[in-house]
């Protein structure tokens, strides 16, 4: 219990809430541009999600869409200040989920988003946050031990179901030359050929997924060795099936002792420091 | 003291879906579902599917059916393909789609979805291939 409550520095949370806000409107922009175009796409063809039945959330129109788009851009923005934490964190979470019905409820779901969702579903919890604040907080705590867990449950839970859907075969499988095959860069398809390869790269996944939790039992110091080992794992994968993971990156910086960052403060200290050694001239 | 309890109890039951659904749910369940991307398992000397759209416009032109030019992604077709086959008409929704994402080109007279078979052998690409058209409907 204790572990799952250690406190951090509430700057810590002040930096990963501005984080997570501002990759909100970038993915709606930048990462995930075809959300956008379901605008346009006859009714008939939306199969909601569960989620969606049992809200009753209405079927997408060209009006809906646009305005879940910007309402959140506008919303997103907004929370990445760090001003009224809870009521522009949990509007930002709600239409966010509605985002994600509007993208998924088209015959494909991704899998790569369920830590961001958590992190959107868990900020506003912790309420005020300033940049740099060093004051420790159980509640804070909390919130990014929940993202870690499942930003590695993520890797861990996806081992599971390889075991479930593939059975103990999928490592022998053809799995990533079908992926090579649909999506490879071409990079991927000159590695492709290489005998063997791909089984050894299809036992190295299943084995760092089944022992992704093991990040937990490095010291907290070195958690970033880890995070940047699961992000080098996502390059290499964008660099050959071109599929980014980008919202999950954001939700592993949950690792990071992102308090250190402060950019305000650094430019202010920067604008500050340059003018004081200036000469007076009328002296 | 209760904001603690609240939150063990909101951590168990995110908790419990998400390994329920691991263990019995489907995709419909997001975002408690399984994290099933890539993980069946294919033939190591099987065929493997690459699915494409495409429509044949009033001029006679065949033309790629993208995401870029209808907003319809080709893994959304995939995982609607059952009852693309089932209703082939529903390919009109495609033209429809293709239409209003691109005003300016020629309508289409003709939509299918075609697999492409490729050969795998060892869990290597073979280099050879032959199509299928799954599902078409003519206008």
């Amino acid at each position: 219990m204790k572990w799952l409550f250690a406190p951090v520095p509430l700057g810590r949370v002040a930096a990963f809430r501005t984080t997570v806000y501002l990759f909100v409107a970038l993915d709606l922009t930048v990462f995930t541009p075809w959300v956008r175009s379901h605008a346009n796409l006859p009714g008939d063809l939306y199969e909601p999600l569960l989620v969606g039945r049992i809200l009753h959330l209405p079927t997408p129109t060209h009006l809906l869409v646009w305005a879940v788009f910007w309402a959140l851009i506008g919303l997103a923005l907004a929370a990445a200040t760090g001003r009224a934490p809870r009521i522009l964190g949990w509007a930002v979470f709600a239409l966010y989920a509605e985002w994600m019905v509007i993208a998924m409820s088209y015959g494909k779901v991704d899998h790569d988003r369920v830590g961001l969702l958590v992190a959107l579903a868990i900020l506003p919890t912790v309420g005020h946050a300033r940049f740099g604040d060093r004051t420790l907080s159980e509640a804070a705590g909390w919130a990014l031990r929940v993202t870690q867990i499942v930003a590695v449950c993520t890797y861990f839970l996806a081992a599971w179901a390889k075991l479930r859907f593939g059975g103990f075969g999928w490592a022998t499988s053809a799995v990533l030359a079908q992926a090579i095959i649909r999506r490879g860069t071409w990079l991927a398809d000159e590695i492709a050929v290489i005998p063997g390869l791909l089984i050894v790269a299809q036992i190295g996944i299943i084995l760092v997924e089944l022992l992704s939790p093991l990040i937990f039992a490095v010291p907290q110091r070195r958690r970033w060795i880890g995070v940047v080992f699961f992000s080098s794992f996502h390059l290499v994968t964008f660099s050959m099936i071109t599929i980014s993971f980008a919202p999950h990156l954001v939700a592993l910086t949950s690792f990071l002792p992102l308090e250190r960052l402060r950019p305000l403060e650094r430019l202010r200290l920067r604008l500050t420091h340059s003018k004081a050694p200036q000469p007076n001239p009328t002296t | 003291m209760r904001g603690r309890q609240a939150r063990v109890l909101v951590a168990l039951l995110a908790g419990a879906l998400l390994l329920a659904g691991t263990l019995w749910g489907t995709d419909d369940n997001f975002p408690f579902g399984p994290f099933r991307m890539y993980s069946t398992a294919p033939d190591p000397n099987g065929a493997a599917r690459d699915t494409r759209v495409e429509g044949v416009d009033a001029n006679g032109r065949t033309v790629a059916i993208t995401e870029g030019n209808s907003g319809i992604r080709r893994a959304e077709i995939e995982g609607q393909q059952q009852a693309y086959v089932d209703d082939p008409s529903r390919l009109g929704r495609v033209a429809a789609a293709y239409e209003e994402h691109s005003p300016a080109a020629a309508p289409l007279r003709t939509v299918r979805i075609v697999v492409r078979w490729h050969g795998i052998e060892h869990a290597r690409p073979t280099g050879n291939s032959y199509d299928e058209i799954v599902a078409e409907w003519t206008r």
